[in-house]
């Protein structure tokens, strides 16, 4: 066991060291922003719980089947979550990590190097689905009035439930690394997992479940649950949690801890087996991992002549860097599933403006389809800046160790950054024009409103873009192994709460005047001199903060990264 | 720094007349630059990074496809030049690097550390090449710590010791200036540091 502690207090300091460098200021800033921001997501989980649960408790009869149900239903999905996340992390703990080769030259056995990075990988997948699940927990807590017994109940209920979790996908993960090498197999399991994603999302938004507070169709939905009141599988290590959780919620301490029981005693049980088979199976695998190609398509190798005639009228170093930016970018297939991720949350967002209920509304459709039209532009700047966040963002922290190739090219890194623009602003571009002419379109705007959202995504897109690059390139990240996920860092925070006030503030200076503006070419008069000059402050004062937000922060971003 | 990588906290680097701080862009257009670890864009091809490095340092479209093919030839790399360097070991990537410093033929190649990972050919080959463009005229600066290396291809020796150069010359300087005239690089080096090791 000292040997496993010994692996695994590499990660303890290199945690204690992070949370001590750098100034206190610094850290102080960033502790109040993701605090406050995980604040308000737990805040807001509870929030919805508690009001769901509430509302449950008044449908006479069914209350506790629904809520019953729900809690089922929320249990499955966190085990769901667990499985999913300790599959991608026991992946890239067990066989794809840059440590590997030091943690396996040394004197320690295979089976003891698999049980410390086991407990990494739970610990890592299982945080955050552990204080996410709180809220839920405590909601139900709140609303059935449950004792101290319950709440000191839940950690023993919750923490099986991470551990059987982690267990299964370490074993799945080892035995099927035997068949096929680890860099496929993550590329199978992202491939994979993204498409069951998208097949329930699209699935989900076809039942229309905006249907389900017409009362009718409620009922129904009551008499569903109601024949669906039949026990889960004795087997499912879900169905001993749910029991325990349930019977401590009202108050019944032997079957508490038989369901317990049951829930440890598997655990305990799993980690042996697990455990023990590693010890024979591990280090094969991890050999293996080591001596195959990663890629599970075979890339196609285009001769550079085609890209070099679209690209011929560009200066050289600007060509080479897009020509780079985009064949980097196609041949990482890791990148795939969240394309295709876009692709289908985009389908759904338009598919929603298709089946706006507007003529069972009071307000005039008019009126509400052109105000939707309005909100749908900064509905439509935050799509964009989710995809930003994710593709735009870490543009400069995947250059990765191959940053001195840029650092001591004779292109200043200005240039550098400008490039990096051009290649996403372009397609940013396009994507979100045709986002809001669609809507548009299904909306049935005005040409007023129409022309409006055009010319102000064209205007807003710049600014976006300049922020993902320029904040980047003020907060890179080359040492990280997995760049995309930079998004979740200080930067990539800061990224998002940005592009929100810059949004929030476009649509604000122009709601005054675009009502005015509407309103007259609806009534067919004119406006006052005093309204006109409105409008034109207004409109100036959109035009200047869309230029500060796209030169800021690339300025800013260049001198950064220079220094 | 004289790459270009790092700014300098004081002095100036000049690059065959200009001031790299001034003119980054111009300095580093006649650098060779080659780092000690071959970090490079996995999901290139050699033949892609070679055309890569030949816009960037703005080679002529013309003098590209022939000057490349003679350079991955002379680094033994042709048969590679259409494969993703994700799949190249650590000492091809390390001759695709210098097949594409050597590219734009730059009056000065800055290499650090450059039989890191190559076998035995491979020192042979970067030796003789790093030789015969000094012999041609080119502006060899060179870091290492294989002292041998050093001894074998070097005109002027400059030893550095905690951040100070202690002493710059031709083997015989260094040798007048170790009192010591059957002595080694070894010898001379641990002569003029006092035997410390350098941390």
């Amino acid at each position: 066991m000292r040997n496993v502690i010994s692996l695994l207090m590499p990660r303890l300091w290199s945690f204690r060291n992070s949370l001590l460098k750098g100034d206190s200021r610094d850290r102080w800033v960033r502790l109040t922003l993701f605090g406050s921001i995980g604040l308000l997501f737990w805040g807001g989980t509870f929030a919805i719980f508690f009001r769901v649960l509430t509302y449950f408790q008044s449908v006479e009869g069914f209350g506790d089947i629904l809520a019953n149900k729900l809690l089922s239903m929320v249990i499955m999905t966190f085990f769901a979550l667990l499985i999913f996340s300790s599959i991608v992390t026991s992946l890239s703990k067990f066989y794809l990590s840059r440590d590997l080769v030091l943690v396996h030259s040394l004197p320690v056995t295979p089976g003891k190097i698999f049980l410390a990075r086991w407990i990494e990988t739970t610990i890592d997948s299982s945080w955050m689905v552990i204080v996410y699940s709180l809220p839920v927990f405590l909601s139900y807590g709140v609303v059935y009035k449950a004792g101290p017994f319950y709440y000191g109940i839940l950690s023993l209920a919750i923490l099986p439930l991470c551990l059987i979790a982690s267990g299964i996908s370490a074993l799945f993960v080892v035995l099927t690394a035997l068949l096929l090498p680890a860099g496929r197999l993550r590329t199978v399991f992202v491939l994979f997992g993204f498409s069951i994603f998208v097949v329930l999302l699209i699935a989900f938004r076809l039942m229309r479940p905006e249907q389900l507070v017409n009362p009718d169709a409620f009922a129904s939905l009551v008499l569903y649950f109601k024949s669906l009141e039949t026990p889960s599988s004795a087997l499912l290590p879900t169905t001993w949690v749910y029991d325990s959780i349930r019977a401590a919620l009202t108050g019944s301490p032997e079957r508490t801890f038989f369901h317990l029981g049951l829930s440890w005693s598997f655990s305990f049980a799993l980690i042996y087996t697990t455990t023990w088979l590693a010890g024979k199976a591990y280090f094969q695998g991890y050999s293996k991992s080591q001596t195959s190609q990663e890629r599970l398509f075979k890339s196609r190798v285009f001769s550079g002549s085609r890209e070099n005639i679209l690209l011929r009228f560009l200066s050289g170093p600007t060509r080479a860097l897009i020509t780079k930016e985009v064949k980097t970018f196609y041949r990482d297939q890791t990148q795939w599933p969240q394309v295709f991720l876009i692709v289908a949350l985009i389908a759904v967002y338009l598919y929603n403006f298709s089946v706006l209920p507007l003529e069972q509304t009071p307000i005039k459709t008019v009126y509400l389809q052109n105000i939707i039209s309005f909100l749908n532009m900064g509905l439509s700047a935050f799509v964009l800046t989710a995809v930003a966040a994710r593709f735009v963002f870490p543009a400069v922290s995947i250059e990765g160790d191959a940053f001195w190739i840029v650092k001591s090219a004779p292109v200043s890194i200005r240039i550098f950054l400008w490039i990096k623009f051009f290649v996403y602003y372009l397609p940013l571009l396009a994507l979100a024009e045709i986002l809001i002419v669609l809507t548009n379109i299904l909306l049935q705007v005005t040409p007023f409103m129409m022309g409006l959202s055009v010319i102000t995504i064209f205007l807003m897109v710049p600014g976006v873009v300049a922020m993902g690059v320029g904040l980047g390139a003020i907060y890179p990240d080359f040492q990280s192994e997995n760049p995309a996920q930079s998004v979740t860092s200080f930067g990539g925070l800061l990224f998002m709460i940005l592009c929100a006030f810059f949004i929030g503030a476009v649509i604000i200076l122009e709601a005054g005047p675009v009502y005015q503006l509407f309103m007259a070419d609806l009534h067919g008069r004119s406006l006052s001199t005093l309204q006109w000059i409105w409008v034109i402050v207004s409109f100036s004062a959109v035009i200047v903060l869309c230029a500060l937000a796209l030169l800021i922060p690339m300025r800013i971003g260049a001198r950064r990264l220079a220094e | 720094m004289m790459g270009g990588v790092l700014a300098p906290t004081e002095g100036t680097v000049w690059i065959d007349g200009i001031n790299i701080a001034l003119d980054p862009a111009a300095a580093k257009r006649r650098i060779g630059f080659i780092p000690d670890r071959p970090y490079l864009y996995e999901k290139l091809t050699g033949m892609e990074f070679m055309r890569f490095s030949a816009d960037l340092y703005g080679l002529k479209d013309v003098n590209f496809p022939q000057r490349a093919r003679q350079l991955l030839n002379q680094f033994s790399l042709d048969g590679w030049a259409d494969k993703l360097i994700e799949a190249y070991s650590h000492g091809m990537k390390q001759r695709l690097i210098f097949s594409a410093a050597l590219l734009h033929e730059p009056t000065v190649v800055i290499v650090d550390e450059p039989m890191v990972g190559l076998d035995p050919a491979g020192i042979r080959l970067v030796k003789e090449i790093l030789r015969g463009l000094a012999d041609g005229g080119t502006t060899i600066f060179m870091s290492t710590h294989t002292l041998e290396i050093a001894e074998d291809i070097c005109d002027r020796i400059g030893i550095i010791q905690e951040g100070k150069l202690i002493a710059l010359g031709t083997t015989a300087d260094l040798k007048r200036a170790a009192r010591s005239q059957e002595a080694d690089l070894e010898e001379i080096f641990l002569a003029l540091t006092g035997g410390k090791n350098l941390p």
